[in-house]
């Protein structure tokens, strides 16, 4: 299905995709990332017609007064709908991990609204299970227990509660770990109970904020695997923040990109890359194409991202064979 | 080079059989030092005890004099043509010789008080712990639930941390007279000054300790659909409690040392009265003996406190090296490792 480029006939590994990308696309002729393959627009259709889970309107985040004033982002609106993998991307300091926040109820818009099945929401609630960055596990409870914790909070008996979570944990794969405690897991395995934890109160939607940015890349990559194959299983509307372009255009169905000076909405992007995914995908000309785009809208253009030279003094005496 | 990392690595730490030859080392290398003092006469003994005054008017048997006196003395003596006086060098009365303490951790329990009334040495241990664990009951029953209160809602820390931040700066003694006038001479005011002396640091000790809580948690809780006191209950105390538990251990130490200022309030009692009665009666190997006794306790308390935190909290017992900056006996009791969690499925 992944069309192999190649580049003086060798086929590429892309070690480094960003760069790699940004060499090839001037010299390749890459599709128009708008252009969705019938099957790809079919099921974009297919998603418009299902009910909107979240709807966020004209909101708006501003600190400080007067001349002070520093708006994060303003006017940012966009429904999701039922079973959609949302990414929201932008560059460090566009305000994603606010906008996430402000869905959770963990901070105060400025101004807008954020409606929940038509429902406005101000404060933190269980139908918005949210997977921090930092796993957030309760470190004096087990696996077992940290997943019980939200059903219990919802009034379940102990009998039920323990009966739920079991199923929930064997979804993530750590049956065998539902007595141990936190400290005891990896990352990638604190990560997965962090999941299955705010899977367990079967949110609305489940909102994910940079959940994967404290792994190393080859955990990174099985993750993103894992939550695909969660997300395919259990009824959930997924908000997913991201900085990486890779883990963005692999998971989405679309993409918001947020820009800074001035913040807000750059674009939202309909992802043509087909499903299911596979990792072979990151070759295909649809996925070059978008993240080109998205490498476009984040960083510049290839001429605005020309390498600042530092001004730094020469401080060796040794030969000019490191560059 | 191995062997120095072994012995001076920067900031790492030994392993557990050097760990031990140092503790071991730490309480050899003083006794070492006071039983060279003790036991070598040239290396000190400034007194020199008479057994025969010989002709001397000023010197009588069993006397200490200081050892330029005696010489001096002999001196004058000897050109009268008299007999001089005799005697062996000795340390000043103050200053036992270890095997004397030791003798007296023994004997002190076993000499009868010479008053009728007195208390034993047994007796008096166990005012002074009854006072302190009364003391430090009373003030943790109030103190840890408004430190915890305090630590998590504003409220409450606006209310009450100003005055008890301007209070903890009265130190304790200074209620000595006013609670002898209110409660009486008994053990009323010593358990008072105690509570006085540990209940406002109590406070602010774990006001901060629960501010302190990492945020992420409480948020992590909040979108599972925990709110109010149930929040409290399941996040923010079990979150806290560990480093709770080691303030209590360190303020338990303040209080070892509010309780000697608290027994001479009053009638004197516990353990400063046997050691004040002792020192009257010149017996200063029992005022060795009892004073070392306090640390025995002291130390045994913590040693056991500490055993029963990783019994308590087990999801810390991993984290052994934080508490173990207060106590690194902790170490030497092998706490038994959570499983070893074997093959970790890729993550």
């Amino acid at each position: 299905m992944a069309q192999i480029l190649s580049v003086e006939g060798r086929p590429q590994v892309l070690a480094n995709p960003g760069r790699l990308t940004r060499m090839i696309a001037p010299a390749i002729d890459l599709p128009d990332y708008r252009q969705l393959a019938p099957e790809v627009a079919a099921r974009f259709e297919r998603i418009r017609k299902r009910p909107v889970i979240l709807k966020v309107h004209e909101l708006e985040k501003t600190f400080g007064e007067g001349p002070e004033r520093h708006v994060v982002f303003d006017h940012v609106s966009l429904d999701i709908h039922r079973r959609e993998f949302l990414t929201v991307i932008g560059p460090s300091g566009c305000g994603k991990s606010t906008l996430v926040r402000i869905v959770a109820g963990l901070e105060e818009a400025t101004s807008g609204e954020v409606f929940l099945d038509e429902h406005a929401v101000s404060a933190p609630g269980p139908d918005r299970g949210m997977v921090f960055q930092g796993y957030t596990l309760f470190p004096w409870l087990t696996v077992k227990r940290n997943v019980m914790f939200g059903l219990e909070m919802r009034g379940k008996s102990t009998a039920s509660a323990q009966s739920e979570a079991r199923s929930w944990i064997d979804m993530v794969g750590l049956a065998k770990f539902e007595n141990s405690y936190p400290h005891e897991l990896s990352g990638g395995m604190k990560q997965r109970v962090a999941i299955a934890r705010a899977l367990a109160n079967e949110p609305r939607i489940l909102l994910m904020d940079e959940p994967f940015g404290a792994l190393d890349s080859l955990t990174r990559c099985k993750m993103q695997s894992y939550l695909l194959q969660i997300w395919k299983k259990v009824d959930v509307t997924i908000l997913f923040i991201t900085h990486d372009l890779d883990e963005a255009i692999y998971l989405s169905d679309r993409i918001l990109v947020l820009g800074t000076n001035p913040g807000g909405v750059r674009e939202v992007i309909e992802n043509p890359v087909p499903r299911p995914r596979s990792p072979d995908q990151a070759i295909s000309p649809e996925y070059l194409a978008l993240k080109t785009r998205l490498d476009e809208l984040i960083h510049g253009t290839a001429e605005e991202t020309e390498e600042e030279k530092l001004p730094m003094a020469r401080m060796t005496l040794a030969g000019d064979d490191v560059e | 080079m191995a062997a120095h990392r072994d012995w001076l690595g920067l900031k790492m730490e030994l392993p557990p059989r050097r760990r031990l030859q140092l503790t071991i080392l730490s309480f050899v290398l003083p006794l070492a030092l006071w039983s060279a003092i003790s036991y070598v006469p040239f290396l000190w003994h400034p007194l020199v005890h008479i057994t025969d005054p010989g002709d001397s008017e000023y010197f009588s048997a069993d006397m200490d004099v200081p050892r330029a006196d005696f010489l001096s003395q002999n001196r004058e003596l000897a050109a009268a043509g008299q007999k001089p006086a005799a005697g062996y060098r000795v340390n000043p009365v103050y200053l036992p010789a270890p095997h004397a303490v030791v003798r007296a951790f023994y004997t002190a329990f076993t000499t009868p008080p010479r008053l009728p009334n007195e208390p034993w040495l047994h007796e008096s241990l166990a005012h002074s712990i009854r006072t302190i664990t009364l003391g430090f009951l009373f003030s943790s029953i109030i103190g840890v639930p408004l430190g915890i209160l305090c630590g998590t809602y504003r409220f409450f820390a606006r209310l009450t941390e100003p005055f008890v931040e301007f209070f903890r700066y009265l130190p304790a003694p200074a209620f000595g007279a006013l609670c002898v006038a209110i409660l009486g001479i008994d053990d009323g005011p010593k358990i008072a000054i105690i509570i006085i002396g540990t209940f406002f640091q109590q406070v602010l000790v774990i006001s901060n300790t629960v501010r302190k809580v990492d945020p992420a948690l409480i948020e992590a809780a909040q979108t599972l659909g925990s709110r109010g006191w149930r929040l409290v209950r399941r996040v923010i105390i079990p979150a806290s409690i560990t480093d709770i538990y080691t303030d209590m251990r360190i303020l338990l130490g303040w209080a070892w040392t509010y309780l000697i200022v608290a027994e001479v309030v009053g009638t004197m009692s516990g353990i400063t009265y046997f050691i004040n009665q002792q020192a009257r009666y010149r017996n200063f190997d029992n005022v060795y003996a009892a004073i070392m006794m306090i640390g025995i306790i002291g130390l045994t308390t913590d040693f056991f406190l500490a055993w029963l935190g990783t019994k308590l909290f087990p999801w810390k017992r991993r984290r052994v090296a934080g508490t173990a900056k207060i106590t690194p006996w902790l170490k030497f009791f092998p706490s038994k490792a959570a499983p070893k969690s074997s093959p970790i499925p890729a993550a």
